[in-house]
């Protein structure tokens, strides 16, 4: 998909489209399994805060604050990437 | 060893369906370059190497694997680099061949050969590396394919042997 397609979804709401896209990259162009990468993603961090262990929330929240929206969608990725990677169950052809 | 044919193909029918998981992504230009004769002997030309492979030195900054429009940098690779000193960012496709011998994707240590053997006349001092996984055709044009073309123009080859990864 083009970014000019992907902008026209974005401009008339068409989430289906937008959501596709994003299911096609994290499973490496196959729809089904990029659904379940971004399940393993959240499943994987939620793991990690189940014993509530201590967390930098100074951090984060100035990192929030402080990061253009756009670095902080790009960390999102990062970090679905890096949970994935942790999960221990890599798909993907390659490596970050 | 691999079976080539294209019932081995670890992704069937993934070409057929390009299209339809990425339309509007494939470039489709009419300004195509026409090839131009080569002006003097292989064995006096001055190659230049470009991949989309990922491949970079080590320490430099990762391509961007997992930016959802792509990656539009370009690395330059010195020529006399050794294989141990460079690295694969990719996420598309399979690197575990070039894992073991970089070769078979950035086929740099033959070139350094066939130079050094005569066989042709030279390298440029930089290579040039790259992702594939970019969305947008009109930036990859306009930014990555220019600023890489006028990058390898600056290094004077006579020959620029592309490969895809």
């Amino acid at each position: 998909m083009s970014v000019q397609y992907l902008k026209e979804a974005a401009i008339t709401g068409d989430h289906d489209r937008l959501l596709r896209y994003v299911r096609l990259h994290l499973g490496d162009g196959n729809e089904d399994a990029g659904r379940k990468e971004i399940d393993k993603a959240w499943v994987e961090a939620l793991k990690l805060l189940l014993d509530v262990p201590p967390t930098d929330r100074e951090f984060i929240l100035g990192a929030i604050d402080r990061q253009s929206a756009a670095t902080l969608a790009h960390l999102f990725f990062h970090l679905h990437f890096y949970f994935v990677q942790r999960s221990g169950e890599w798909i993907h052809d390659g490596q970050l | 060893m691999m079976d080539n044919s294209e019932g081995a193909q670890l992704r069937p029918g993934l070409w057929d369906t390009v299209n339809e998981r990425y339309p509007g992504s494939m470039i489709v230009s009419a300004d195509d370059v026409a090839l131009v004769p080569l002006t003097r002997p292989i064995r006096e030309a001055r190659v230049a190497f470009v991949s989309s492979a990922g491949v970079q030195p080590r320490g430099t900054l990762p391509f961007d694997v997992v930016h959802p429009v792509g990656d539009y940098s370009f690395r330059r690779v010195p020529s006399t680099s050794r294989v141990e000193d460079l690295e694969i960012h990719q996420l598309k496709y399979p690197t575990d061949g070039a894992a073991r011998d970089l070769n078979v994707i950035f086929p740099i240590e033959r070139l350094q050969e066939l130079a050094a053997e005569g066989a042709i006349g030279g390298l440029t001092p930089e290579f040039f590396s790259f992702i594939g996984y970019n969305m947008d055709p009109v930036s990859f044009e306009r930014t990555l394919a220019q600023e890489l073309a006028d990058a390898v123009v600056a290094e004077q080859p006579d020959v620029v042997l592309l490969a895809p990864a």
